[in-house]
């Protein structure tokens, strides 16, 4: 009962930022629940099966991927917005509560506490790179949490892991009941060392697999995607089509194939859903700034720059980039340099947004022409009547996402 | 003779963004019309000790302990210091130059011993934008650190900066890096050459001579900005 009454005041509480424009009401919604019941996140998961989902890139698009092939059976809550942390999980648990299913985005170093909260059906663990040095610490650390938080699921608890990326498979290839998925992801910027021993990884040629003497490498996958062709155990297949752009997207609309199947879901079906979703959150969504058609990328850390620029090769000639630097994007440009820019040879490029002079300075370097402007008002003086990309990071993404018109 | 750049071990050490340096020394020099070439060392290959500037960048705890393993077979940089070479070390290059340095479970790795410094691990992590007085004669310098270890010197030797913000070499200390005679070392990334045009010259002048002045404006900008963020 003083749960109930307590959702009622947060989601109120949450309605009333929402409308004074204060933000989007889920963190007052979320803060309100936990500080005045504790341990509401546990209540509001009991009677739900709950899939967790994680990793440094892909969290929100891959988790709301499931939430759209998993609505086809029946109501299903989610933060697919990207709130990830503990008060974001908590408005979004305490949404229609008898919803029977709920899929959580959950932030890299909050998956132990998802975990012995939500007693959790499934967790899909998707990479871990390098992302915002100065916040997350550096990635082994973050695969360490990762291992002695998995080492706790029961065989209830299916974990769909990532093969391709040796820090995913380290921190699961110890769960009971663990699902190992391929997408044929090349190489690795951050696994120059085994996860297990510290020693030298060997990749082979094509970057494909890895081993070490020690003893750790690459797991057989039960799941492969290859070619726009996902296989599974006793050669089910499907065709994987995405709405959203890039090679990372058909990879997480696998992923949540073989979620959603987990679930009950047919993969036709699934694949079928999955297909219809064009854009997350803001992500691939259009604006219109000045006479300038806009279509907004996120980009937040080198290996999401790396898919995003190839990406954007493929659109428009005009390209916009937005560099912050604020706790959320990571206070540390230094990444800049771990990026290759070589994609932007021959567009139109302007380095924009508060840490644009690092930004000029690495394009400089790299041999990319480029001006330089204030803000994107004054790129899309620049552009005019074009369509352009504008690949932002983190902070100026959310700002600009607002201004997305609906799709 | 064509100068020779060595960029050592970047799948190690190449955490944070410091191949940077490289990569700016290299284009510093070709905009000055100056010969060279740069050689990228990876793990499975030799250490050339015959070069002329080598660079080392920050990396994580079992990265740093390998790349340890691999510098110090058949004392490649202790031949590359007695071959005249010179090395600009970042962060987790500058500690494994030293005596020793902490690793992940409680070990200590002893370091290369080219440094008279002993490094050694301390909570909290030392994070955020470091601002020094440079000790060699070109202003401020400034970048972002990021680290565990906190070092200290073993001998009377110059600290590349006097810290003005932020931590340096140890929460103890008010100094960031170390200059000797072949080496320069820093705890600053940015990369440390993008946000200190100067200290990208002073490094390289040391080993090509005097420098013509060279018309980069970004840079100084940038370095201008940056300084101006943390005073």
């Amino acid at each position: 009962m003083k749960l109930r009454l307590v959702i009622v005041v947060a989601n109120a509480a949450g309605w009333l930022s929402r409308i004074t424009k204060k933000g989007s009401g889920v963190m007052v919604t979320g803060r309100i629940i936990l500080k005045l019941v504790p341990s509401a996140v546990q209540t509001l998961s009991k009677s739900r099966k709950v899939i967790l989902i994680s990793g440094t890139n892909g969290k929100t698009t891959t988790t709301s991927l499931i939430y759209h092939a998993l609505s086809s059976q029946g109501p299903v809550v989610s933060n697919f917005t990207g709130a990830n942390l503990f008060a974001g999980i908590a408005a979004a648990l305490s949404k229609n509560q008898a919803a029977p299913v709920a899929v959580l985005e959950v932030d890299e170093m909050v998956i132990p506490w998802a975990m012995k909260q939500t007693n959790p059906r499934l967790i899909v663990l998707l990479n871990l790179g390098r992302d915002q040095l100065d916040r997350l610490s550096e990635v082994r650390v973050v695969a360490q949490k990762w291992k002695v938080a998995l080492a706790t699921a029961q065989a209830h608890c299916a974990v769909l892991a990532d093969s391709d990326d040796p820090f995913v498979t380290w921190a699961a290839q110890d769960c009971v009941n663990v699902i190992w998925f391929t997408s044929g992801a090349v190489g690795h910027i951050d696994a120059s060392t085994c996860p297990e021993c510290g020693k030298v990884l060997e990749w082979n040629t094509h970057l494909t697999s890895y081993s070490c003497t020690c003893g750790f490498k690459k797991p057989n996958p039960e799941w492969i995607l290859r070619d726009g062709e996902l296989t599974g155990p006793n050669n089910q297949k499907v065709g994987v089509q995405s709405g959203i752009p890039g090679a990372a997207a058909l990879g997480n609309a696998a992923r949540a194939i073989v979620a959603a199947k987990a679930f009950g879901v047919p993969i036709d079906k699934a694949a079928s859903e999955i297909a219809k979703v064009l854009s997350v959150d803001g992500r691939f969504g259009s604006l219109k700034i000045g006479r300038t058609n806009f279509r907004l990328l996120l980009s937040k850390n080198p290996a999401s720059w790396r898919e995003t620029l190839a990406t954007s090769a493929q659109g428009p000639k005009a390209v916009a980039l937005v560099v912050n630097a604020n706790t959320q994007d990571g206070k540390d440009t230094s990444w800049l340099w771990d990026v290759d820019f070589s994609p932007l040879a021959n567009r139109t490029v302007i380095a924009t947004g508060e840490r644009r002079l690092d930004l000029s300075a690495r394009l400089t370097v790299a041999g990319i022409k480029h001006e330089v402007c204030a803000d994107e008002g004054a790129a899309a003086k620049v552009f005019g009547a074009v369509d352009a990309d504008i690949i932002a990071s983190y902070t100026a993404f959310h700002r600009l996402s607002k201004q997305v018109k609906p799709s | 003779m064509t100068l020779t750049l060595v960029h050592l071990l970047p799948e190690l050490l190449g955490t944070y963004g410091d191949r940077g340096n490289v990569e700016i020394a290299s284009w510093r020099l070709k905009q000055r019309g100056i010969a060279h070439e740069v050689i990228t060392v990876h793990a499975g290959d030799r250490v050339p000790v015959s070069a002329d500037l080598y660079f080392l960048g920050g990396g994580e705890d079992d990265a740093q302990v390998a790349a340890r393993e691999i510098l110090e077979r058949d004392g490649a940089m202790r031949k590359v210091i007695n071959n005249g070479g010179h090395i600009f070390a970042v962060c987790a290059g500058f500690q494994l130059l030293g005596a020793s340095f902490p690793a992940s479970g409680d070990r200590t790795i002893i370091g290369l011993g080219i440094l008279p410094v002993d490094t050694f691990a301390a909570t909290p992590r030392s994070v955020g934008e470091l601002l020094s007085e440079s000790t060699i004669g070109i202003g401020m310098l400034t970048g972002f650190e990021n680290h565990a270890g906190q070092t200290g010197y073993l001998d009377e030797i110059q600290p590349l900066g006097n810290v003005i913000s932020g931590v340096g070499n140890a929460q103890a200390s008010t100094v960031d890096g170390v200059v000797t005679d072949q080496v320069v070392a820093t705890y600053m990334h940015g990369p440390a050459f993008s946000r200190n045009p100067d200290l990208a010259d002073w490094v390289l002048a040391r080993k090509v001579g005097e420098l013509k002045p060279l018309a980069a404006p970004i840079f100084t900008q940038l370095h201008q900005e940056r300084v101006a963020n943390i005073k």
